[in-house]
Order: C-alpha cells, then structure tokens, then sequence
C-alpha cells in the first residue's frame, strides 16, 4: 500500500534549499513513520505459506543435494557416510540410469508432442460456435479428473496381453496379438498413450483460453488482407499462441521427466524395474527403486538431482528459443 | 450462408467467407461449427470418456468373459458382486474416507495460506518481494523426486509413516496457488478498495477479511476445485508415506494392481469405487472447473 | 469540522528525480471548499492523499485542526474520502458500504441504520440501500461515494476528480449538487480535479499546483482576474487567455508591429531581466479598432457559439524577432463577427492586460 523509503527525508535535509525561503528549522525526530510498519505486513502475510513450504519444499530440495554426496542407506537414514561426487559418478556410469533417460525421452516425446497438436487442433474445434460446448468441455476434462493410478489401471487392462480389449479387437479382424507389455516399443507407446489421454482435454483447454483472447480484429484484418481460414489459422493463431504453446511444452516436459505412476503400475504387479528388462523403466521409477526397493537413499538423491538438472535444461532451452523467436519477430 | 453447409470448411484452405458477421462478437473468432467439427469433437468425446466407461464393463465381466468373441459392450449386475470382492481385498471404504481427509485438509489449507500470500504479492510493498516471488516461482520447476528423501527421513523420525499427516502437511501450500491468487487480486482488487478500508478506519486483518476475501472468492472457489482434484489424486508421495494399512484412494489402487488379484473385474470394480467421488464431484462442478482452468490459463 | 493546513509539506517517491510534491503551504480555513487543480502529474491528488494518511510525508507536516497527523493512520485522522473510481465494496449492499466505516468504529446497529438512512434521503439513493454497486448506475454510484463520506460526519472531506467517471451532462448537474451539500453540511472539504472549470465553479478558494509546487491559491474570481504567472493565466479560463511576448519598447510592448501600452513602472521591472516581456490578454478584452490602430491579426476560424462568437487569429505583419505564440483568441458579437481571412486590429481593453517578466513568468502588474 505504500512504499518504503527513509531516504528521501535525508536527501531533501541534506540537498541545499534552491529558491524557496529555507525550511522551517525543525529537525524531525528519529522516529519511524508509523506508515513504515506497514511494511512488515506484507511479512505476516507470506509467513504461514513460507513456513511450511521452507520446512516441506525447500529444506527437503537442499536438503537432498546434501544427501547425494552421502553413501545412506534407508534403513539408516541419519547416517551415511561422505563420498563426495562418487553417487554421481557411478550414475553417469550406470547402464540403468542411461536406459531409464533413454526411456525417459522417448516416452516423454510420445506422450508431449503428439498431445500438444492434438490439443492445439480440438482447440481449435472448441472454438467454434458449438452446441453443446460446455458439454464438450466438460467431457474432455474427464480424463484429467481421472487419477494416475485408475487411468493406468484400466488401460493395463485394456492392453492386456490374455483378456485386454485390444487385443480381442486385433484378433477379431484377423491380426495379432500383442504383448504390449513385453515389447520395448508397445509398452513406451502404451504409457504414452495413457498420459495422452489424461492431458489432451487439459491442455486443449488452455489453448482455448488464450484463442479466445486473441482480438477478433485481428481475423477481421487477415481476413480483409486474403487470407484463408488455415493460413489464419498459420499466421494468426499459431503466433498468438506462441507463449501459451511454450508454456505447456515446459508444463509438459517437467511432467514427462517426473513419469513415475504410469510405468509403475503398468505391469499390473508392482515392480519397480520397469518392465522384465527394464524397457519402460523411468528416471522417476529408477529413482524410487533405488530409494525404496533397493534402498539406496544417496543413490536416489543422485538421480532426482539428475532429473532436476535435465528440467532446467529444457526449461533454459525454452527460454532461449522464446527469447531468440521473439526477437527474430521483431 | 450456402457456403456454411460444405463439410470441412473449418479446417482446410477455402475461399475467404464473405461473411463478416461470422467474425468478431466478444473479440473471439467463432465461426459456426459444422459436421465435420461435431464428428471429430463427438469422437474425441468417446475416447475420452470410454476407458471409464469401460471399467464399468470390466468390471462387472469374468476374465472369460472379456476375452470372449465378441467382448461384452454392455455392463452386468455381477459388478456390485466385484464391489464387495474388491472391497475385501482392499481397504477401499477406509481409503476414501482417508481421502476426503487429506484432500479436504489440504485445500482448507492450500487455499488459505495461498489467498494470504497471493494477496501480499499482488498488493503489498515490502522488502525482499520479488526475490520471494522468484522463489515461489521458481519451485514450479522443482520436481517431487527432490525431495522426498529428506521428507521421508523426517516423518521417519517424526514417526508418521502412515499417519495422515504425513502426506497432508508437505502438500499444505502451492507455489502454483500462490501465484494464481496473486494474478487474481492484481487486476480484480484495485487499490482504491484498500485504501478506501483504512480510511474508513479498517485494520489491516480487517481489510483482508472483509475486502479481500470476499473480491477473492471466485478465484479461491476455482482454487479449491483444482487443489481438491490434484490432492485426490496426488499419488507419488502418498506410495512412500502410506501403505496399504492406512491409504489413500491413490495408494489403495495401487495396491489392488500390484497384488495378486485373479480376476481383472474385481481391480476394475475397486478402480471405480476409488474414481467414483471424483467423476460425481466433476460431474456436479465440471462447467465451473473447466471455467477455472479456463481462467487460470489466461491470467497465468 | 476543522481547518486544515500542510507546511512545507513534501512528498518524494523513491528513485523520482524531483519531488511529486514540494514543500506545500497552504491553510484551509474551517468549512472552506478547497479545490486543488493543476495538469496529470502536478501533484495535486498525492497532496490530496498525504491529508488522507495514504501517501507518506517526507518532510514538514500535516494538520487537522490543532493536531499534527503527519504521521498518523488514516483512521485517526477522522476524514472521510470519495475516490475516483467511487472504490465501493462490491460485496457490500449500499446500506452496507456507507455504513461499514461506523460498524468498524463500533457504532450501536441501530445508530448506524438512522444515519445511514439519513444520508440515503439527503442523496436521494433511498431505494437502493439494499442493492449491491454493480445494480447502479454511475450516477448512483457516485452518490453511494458521497454517502460513505457523509455519514461519518468527519471533519473534513477529500474527494478525488470525484466526477471524472460521469458523462459530461451528469458532472455538470453533479457539481451542483455537491457545491449544494458541502454548504449545507459546512465541513471542510479538499477537492482534487484536473478541469478549471470544476475548480472556478466549485471552490471558494482554488489551488493551482504545476510539478508539485503551488502556483497560487486563491478566489476563483481573484485567479481570473490577477494569475500570478504565466502558467496560472494560461491554465485558468476558457478559451485560454492570450499569452505573447515582445520587446519591450518606450512606453510598451511590440507586438507585431504595434506597440501595447504598459505602464512605465511595470514595463521597467517586467524587462528588467532580458529586455522581453510577456502580456497577457483574455478573448474578452480584446476590441476592434479602425485599421492600423492596434495589433494586426488575420481571421482563420470563426466559431459561433450563439451568445458569443470566437476568432481564432494569427498575429500579422510579424516583422519583428519577437518570440511569441502567434495565436490570439477574440471574443465577439455573434451577429457582426468578420468572417475567415479578413484582417483586423485589435486592442485591449484598459486595465485588462497582464504583465509578466518573460524571464521569470511572474506576473509584476
């Protein structure tokens, strides 16, 4: 409400009085402006929220780089002997950390790209003059309202290999079936399928939000230049969007990297390897075997570092595409 | 309005409409649907409602039954049999009583202490703000993973494992619900309602609850939709602090999955006991969560 | 009801490099209608929020009464304020908005409701007590704005371009009604606008502030008739009064040719500094002469007005270096008004010329 500053009053005692009859000499006392205290309000305001979050969030992320310098087991877990960088080492050295990052992008690709055009083309759809909307709408959100756990529960059973729906589907018209679990591909498919079905709806809908914020005159203007409806679409929608797009890619991304409840529950017996062969194992997944299957704590804090830093690469190469495009538009 | 009939008008390349009225309104394109849009919305619509529909049918069909030729479409009676089989296998009713708990508590807190903190945000000057703000921000990007190993160890040492609070208290505030509060009250609240609360002679906590809550309600209403939903199904770090003899619906699942259960219907019957609450609470509330999320994206 | 005075009152916003307000003087005498008027950005609605306890003050101090509040709270300052955008609680019905300050002191329900509903009949909104803002029209809701202030009975009012938000038909009927109030009640009240108009119509006196330093208050007749410098003539009235400057020759100042009478003693101090003067003129005191006798103007447009007629002139036969604005605004008769491109000479009337020193723009007439 009002904005701190003591100095001024020093600087205009201080500053040599120009024209005006000298002030009055009255030396302000010491004091603080009562006005001032209102500052520490702001203090109050925030402290229920950063106290929790310091001792819940902060702590335990500072806490856990301090951990990965550590050789902690789980079933000791206030002790644990210094190793400085070896968890790191012996993770850039490890076969399943490179499988499960391997796994991790391709799955992360297949569940990011191909749910954002799908979303950005039901968007586009949405923002018709529909009967219906918000029945539409509404529907498509079902998915995202549906947890983890369920949505992969009944998708287990959909792609499952003896009674999955999919498979009686493929065989009914004469092809094969699958082991979809089985097979390096057909699972990372699947689990990407899973995901993309809880998100497209969500994200579809935020890419309506901010079509519907572009200014109609905008298409007034492109329409009058000649311009068709997909060339509107390519010059118009798409460049407006371009904020929101990036925003859900990083959304996304930080989501893919965290994969952890799908693979897990895939299987449909609890493993946390991933698979037999560990073909659809995760960072997320790996992490939590290391911890809690193998329970190698120091190990695990290695890798959720790991995937921290892999974060803050996508989000910095975001950021930097963002900055170059939006220079290059200028 | 000939030209409106083609199919696929909306999508491809076509000659420009020689409709102006068909542009513009409230600022939004929005030109009339045609069948090509419904076909493919009516579609999307299916298969994102099918995997729930069809843990009815699977539900309520044998192993036998589902693999069958043609599979069954439609779902039986034997489903209230599945309920009560799941219902043994795992403590499902318990689980959404625990549920209603964790996720009720954590949206009673959520939405508190971020309407707090967003509204200092947004309105009031002090020291160190935008350094806070960044933080806030910034742990957007933290994943989970970090830190649970040093939250484990402390409701280790706490003795909580298992214990409600255990996965309700780490979960209390959001970074996202601060800054969707804050993005809120910057444009809904104007300054001159603050102003005119102490001129009229309102303390500050005063002003907060008698100004700033009530101009706040709509967007701590959408708020404690979101947080509700996500609590619900928050599900990686109820796995590490429950188990199945105090869980959550989440961690009820995951354990009706990962055990031996012989008949898939008996997983599926469990599945939609535990997704039940949620799709009535959607059903009831899904035009103003889809409002919500709609709203949040635009402000964020 | 009390008087209100800042002495040397100063605001200085963080990382500003000049003062929003600077060391202001001003008394207001009990019941007095002040009315702080100058262009966006001259300080006027900060002076204005440094009286409420909204806006810190940085040096010098602020009274009501016999008290020093520089450094009190709003709310123990017993003022009440009309914003410009009405800032009316949404959430609250009318009835609610004007009373929530007397809830918040504490006043019996039963109190609260008598004078809440007193000034609902005084403001002509008592059918809308139970309406929620958003149910009024703009009129109304200004008036809800006036009523949260006037129940408190507080000792001073402060009201901030309280009619900027109402369509120009309204704000005149408005200005009025308010002048009508105010003298009614007999408190205090500090007015901020940006249009003189408001200020000459509403204000028994009138501040005119220019980047946070006061130009001049006084009677908006004493304004109009002896602004103290250049700005306060250019900034009160309307049309603006014509504001040329010229050499100063033997017996006047040149302009365009002709030569304006002043009289010696003025000419003297006015010149004094660089050998210019600047003169100040209303379209009212400007008369035609025959050709040649006065200042030669062309006629570019004519707007008739129906009780008067405007010339808006160019100066002519600008022969000489002088450095002036070459626009001159007449006031005329409607029915005998020249028409667009003919040439006149004009005078002005005796005693109605202002002199400034063109140096310093104080007035020295």
């Amino acid at each position: 409400m009002t904005i701190a500053s003591q100095s001024p009053r020093e600087a205009l005692l201080t500053a040599p009085a120009a024209d005006t009859t000298p002030a009055p000499d009255r030396t302000p006392p010491p004091k603080r402006r009562t006005t001032l205290t209102r500052n520490r309000w702001g203090y109050a305001y925030v402290a229920p929220f950063f106290l929790v979050f310091g001792a819940f969030s902060l702590y335990p992320f500072l806490y856990t780089a301090w951990v990965s310098l550590h050789r902690t087991s789980l079933s000791d877990i206030d002790g644990g002997t210094w190793v400085g960088l070896e968890n790191y080492r012996n993770l850039l050295q490890s076969e399943f950390f490179w499988n499960a990052a391997r796994n991790t992008l391709t799955i992360g690709v297949l569940a990011t790209v191909p749910q954002l055009c799908m979303a950005l083309g039901l968007a586009h759809l949405l923002n018709y003059k529909l009967r219906g909307r918000t029945f539409f709408r509404t529907v498509m959100l079902m998915p995202y309202a549906t947890s983890i756990a369920a949505a992969t529960l009944v998708f287990a059973q959909l792609f499952g290999r003896d009674y999955g729906l999919i498979n009686t589907l493929l065989e009914a018209v004469g092809l094969e079936r699958i082991d979809w679990e089985a097979g390096t591909w057909s699972s990372q498919a699947a689990i990407a399928l899973i995901v993309t079905w809880r998100w497209t709806g969500y994200n579809a809908l935020i890419y309506l939000a901010a079509m519907q914020s572009i200014p109609g005159e905008l298409y007034e203007a492109a329409e009058i230049d000649g311009a068709s409806r997909w060339k509107q679409f390519l010059h118009v929608t798409i460049p407006s969007l371009r904020p929101t797009i990036l925003f859900t890619v990083v959304v996304s991304t930080i989501g893919a990297v965290q994969l952890f409840g799908e693979p897990l529950l895939f299987a449909g017996n609890g493993t946390t390897s991933g698979g037999s062969s560990g073909q659809y194992q995760t960072l997320g997944l790996l992490m939590y075997q290391q911890g809690w299957s193998n329970f190698h704590i120091g190990q695990a804090a290695t890798t959720a570092w790991a995937m921290f830093m892999i974060i803050l690469v996508v989000v910095g190469l975001n950021a930097v595409i963002g900055r170059l495009r939006s220079r290059a538009d200028r | 309005m000939a030209t409106l009939a083609l199919p696929g008008t909306e999508t491809t390349a076509v000659t420009p409409v020689d409709r102006p009225e068909r542009r513009g309104g409230k600022g939004s394109r929005s030109g009339k649907a045609g069948p090509v849009t419904y076909t493919l919305l009516t579609l999307t619509a299916l298969v994102s409602i099918f995997p729930l529909y069809w843990t009815v049918v699977a539900g309520s069909h044998t192993n036998a039954e589902l693999a069958g030729s043609p599979p069954p479409f439609l779902p039986s009676a034997s489903l209230f049999d599945n309920f009560k089989l799941a219902l043994e296998q795992a403590p499902i009713g318990k689980a959404i009583l625990n549920s209603i708990i964790v996720a009720g508590s954590i949206t009673v807190g959520t939405v508190l202490f971020c309407t707090l903190a967003g509204f200092a945000f947004a309105k009031l000057q002090f020291r160190g703000k935008g350094l806070l703000l960044a933080l806030v921000i910034g742990t957007m990007m933290v994943p989970t993973q970090l830190s649970v190993i040093p939250l484990f160890m402390m409701i280790a040492d706490l003795q909580w494992v298992n214990q409600l609070q255990a996965v309700i208290l780490p979960t209390l505030v959001s970074a996202f619900g601060v800054f969707f509060m804050r993005q809120f009250l910057i444009s809904a609240l104007p300054n001159e309602l603050l102003e005119a609360g102490r001129v009229d002679g309102a303390s500050t906590f005063r002003i907060f609850w008698s100004i700033v809550v009530p101009v706040a309600r709509p967007a701590m209403a959408v708020l404690a939709m979101l947080t509700f939903l996500t609590a619900w199904n928050e599900f990686f770090w109820p796995i590490i602090a429950l188990t199945t003899a105090n869980p959550t619906v989440q961690v009820a699942l995951a354990g009706l999955g990962s055990g031996y259960v012989p008949q898939q219907s008996v997983i599926m019957a469990g599945t939609l006991l535990g997704t039940l609450p949620v799709l009535i609470v959607f059903t009831i509330l899904g035009k103003q969560i889809v409002g919500g999320i709609m709203q949040g994206a635009v402000k964020g | 009801m009390a008087t209100v005075s800042f002495q040397q009152a100063s605001r200085i916003y963080p990382k500003a490099d000049r003062p929003a307000v600077d060391a202001l003087d001003l008394d207001i005498a009990d019941g007095e209608f002040l009315v702080l008027v100058g262009p966006s950005g001259c300080g006027k609605s900060t002076s204005l929020r440094m009286l409420a306890g909204l806006e810190e003050v940085d040096s010098g101090s602020v009274l009501i009464g016999d008290r020093d509040v520089t450094d009190s709270p709003p709310k123990q300052r017993d003022i009440a304020m009309v914003f410009q955008n009405y800032a009316l609680y949404p959430h609250m019905t009318v009835g609610e908005n004007m009373g929530f300050a007397l809830k918040l002191a504490g006043v019996k329900k039963t109190e609260i409701a008598g004078r809440v509903a007193e000034a609902a009949k005084i403001l002509d909104l008592s059918d809308y007590l139970d309406r929620r803002p958003k149910a009024l029209s703009g009129g109304q809701r200004q008036r809800v704005a006036m009523g949260r202030a006037i129940v408190r009975s507080p000792q001073v009012f402060l009201m901030d371009e309280p009619l900027s938000n109402l369509d120009a038909k309204l704000r005149v009927q408005t200005r009025t009604q308010i002048s009508a109030l105010q003298r009614r009640l007999g408190t205090t009240t500090v007015y901020v606008t940006h249009d003189q108009v408001e200020a000459m119509t509403m204000g028994d006196r009138v501040a005119v502030l220019k980047d946070g330093v006061l130009q001049q208050v006084d009677t908006p007749g004493a304004l109009y008739d002896r602004p103290a410098n250049v700005f306060v003539a250019g900034f009160i009235g309307s049309p603006a009064m014509n504001l040329v400057t010229g050499d100063a020759v033997d017996g006047g100042v040149r302009i365009a040719g002709a030569v304006l009478p002043v009289p010696r003693a003025q000419l003297t101090r006015a010149a004094a500094s660089n050998g210019k003067v600047t003169v100040g003129f209303r379209p009212e005191a400007l008369h035609l002469v025959g050709r040649g006798e006065g200042v030669p103007v062309e006629v570019n447009v004519v707007e008739q007005l129906g009780a008067d007629a405007y010339l808006y002139t160019t100066l002519a036969g600008g022969d000489d270096d002088v450095m002036h604005t070459s626009d001159v605004v007449v006031r005329t008769e409607p029915r005998s008004a020249p028409a667009a491109g003919q040439q006149l000479w004009l005078d002005v009337r005796e005693g109605d010329l202002h002199v400034f020193d063109a140096a310093t723009q104080q007035r020295v007439s």
